[in-house]
């Protein structure tokens, strides 16, 4: 698949899994119930700097022009499969960060006060689940704002201000339970409370919207 | 039918005027586009090719009005190989232009066909195999003019296709551009006049947003005629004194004198004879004719 390469050369691959490996070191964790919340934020940041140049890095190897006479329809579908193959590559460090937590730091279990390998386990597809979520909605939105731009840097500092402004006890306090990090800012002793999921559902929503807006600014702006 | 250009001007957000009101009619063959850096053939390509949309004036290709309802349609006529462009330096030749056909829609098998046959004329079947970032400038050049070439356009735009390329391989090029030209329309945009000379009949010459000249070679030639001069010098410091006064289009040594081409609106004061003029010639004639 000519995507893969295009999308994943050795160097991002490569700052990605170091990323992870760095990550696991350096963010102290006492109880594994806590890794999740080492990952999500710290993740968001590898999504949209990873993915800010799915498409300009058309613009920047001036692709761009030859780009603009192909249909619009194959555009499309070659920069959504770019984004599907960063977000699957993605997910995979994230599951990697978070055994690297384990091998590293190896952090206690039953934090929530039950412990066990079905509840670590509960643990570890729930934090999946969030953060693909995660991923998914940073990626989607740094390509979309640097097409917007025609700019990856203007991708990743939009996201940075609002990965700043979210990410803090003030978009904690402003957004609760849909804030789009919810599952960072969720109560820990209270395993059954599921509310952070309003936030993810927002970010389910802002991914939609960002995918339907995609190839009226790829149209538009080339 | 080819393409039609009427009354087109091209005026940035900073003011400046890259095109300034010209007409154009581009006709089917080879069309060559020559002009100094900063005359606005890479604006008028852009505009042509439907990236950038001018400030006034129409466009029409094979009669088809240049508006947002109609880019598809002209889009899909269309072969661009730009001044410069980085071809996926991750994928081989094979892969990245096997990823450009898909882009363009062109069917597989189709395209597979297209892609030998081009790296065949090209002189690149060896390389198909190489990753595109081990290629000299000259090869990645001619992997672009393939990219161009793959949906076999109606309306093919190359912008200095020759660059890097030696000189076999120029004119390999050159015979590629004139076949492919058959029934279609080429816009050749290069400095390089030689090769204007060997492959079109008809061109423009650019200067600052306007067109000085558009139309056959041969009338280009002829407005030269008789203002193209030949003469001989002793030194060094002769020649320069030349150079103040007259635009020299040849400057070679021959034994002990300087071989100096010249050209003048009137005959230079100095002994000189009148001699034939190339293209170079002309397009250095037409390009300061009006200052």
């Amino acid at each position: 698949m000519h995507e893969m390469k295009i999308s994943l050369p050795l160097q991002k691959q490569v700052y990605a899994v170091f990323f992870a490996v760095i990550l696991s070191l350096v963010r102290g964790v006492t109880y594994s119930d806590e890794i999740g919340i080492a990952l999500e934020a710290p993740m968001a940041i590898l999504a949209f700097t990873f993915c800010a140049d799915t498409y300009t890095q058309e613009i920047t190897s001036k692709r761009s022009e030859i780009w603009r006479l192909c249909p619009i329809k194959k555009r499309m579908h070659s920069i959504y499969r770019r984004i599907v193959i960063q977000e699957i590559f993605l997910l995979a460090v994230a599951v990697i960060g978070y055994g690297l937590f384990f091998l590293f730091q190896n952090p206690r279990t039953g934090g929530t006060g039950r412990s066990g390998l079905g509840v670590e386990m509960c643990l570890f597809l729930v934090y999946i689940a969030a953060v693909a979520v995660t991923l998914g909605f940073w990626g989607l939105l740094s390509n979309l704002i640097a097409s917007l731009f025609r700019n990856m840097w203007a991708g990743i500092g939009g996201c940075m201000v609002l990965w700043l402004i979210t990410n803090s006890g003030i978009g904690d306090r402003y957004f609760g339970p849909w804030n789009l990090f919810s599952y960072t800012f969720r109560k820990l002793e209270n395993i059954s409370d599921f509310s952070w999921i309003c936030g993810k559902i927002v970010c389910i929503c802002i991914g939609i919207l960002t995918v339907a807006a995609l190839p009226g600014i790829i149209k538009k702006r080339g | 039918m080819g393409i039609k250009i009427e009354d087109l001007t091209v005026t940035f957000r900073n003011k400046v005027t890259a095109i300034n009101h010209v007409d154009l009619e581009i006709p089917k063959g080879i069309f060559g586009l020559l002009g100094e850096n900063g005359a606005g053939k890479t604006t008028l390509m852009r505009v042509l090719t439907t990236v950038l949309s001018p400030t006034s004036g129409t466009v029409t290709l094979e009669g088809i009005l240049y508006s947002e309802g109609n880019f598809g349609k002209i889009q899909r006529k269309i072969g661009y190989l730009p001044q410069e462009i980085d071809l996926y330096p991750s994928l081989s030749v094979q892969e990245c232009l096997e990823y450009m056909g898909d882009l363009s829609g062109i069917p597989r098998q189709i395209c597979k066909e297209r892609i030998r046959y081009y790296l065949e004329k090209t002189s690149l079947s060896e390389q198909s195999r190489m990753k595109m970032k081990q290629l000299s400038g000259g090869m990645k050049r001619r992997v672009g003019l393939v990219q161009a070439l793959l949906n076999e356009p109606e309306f093919l735009i190359v912008d200095e296709p020759t660059t890097g390329l030696d000189p076999e391989e120029r004119i390999r090029i050159r015979n590629l551009l004139v076949d492919f030209s058959e029934g279609r329309t080429v816009l050749f945009s290069t400095h390089v006049v030689e090769d204007l000379a060997a492959t079109c009949n008809q061109l423009a010459v650019m200067k600052k947003g306007k067109f000085l000249y558009s139309g056959n070679m041969k009338e280009l030639l002829e407005q030269a005629k008789g203002h193209v001069w030949s003469c001989k010098v002793k030194d060094e410091g002769m020649a320069r004194e030349l150079e103040k006064k007259y635009h020299v289009s040849l400057k070679q040594y021959a034994g002990d004198e300087l071989q100096m081409k010249l050209i003048s609106e009137v005959p230079p004061q100095m002994e000189c004879s009148p001699c034939e003029a190339t293209l170079e010639d002309a397009y250095i004639y037409i390009a300061n004719k009006e200052a």
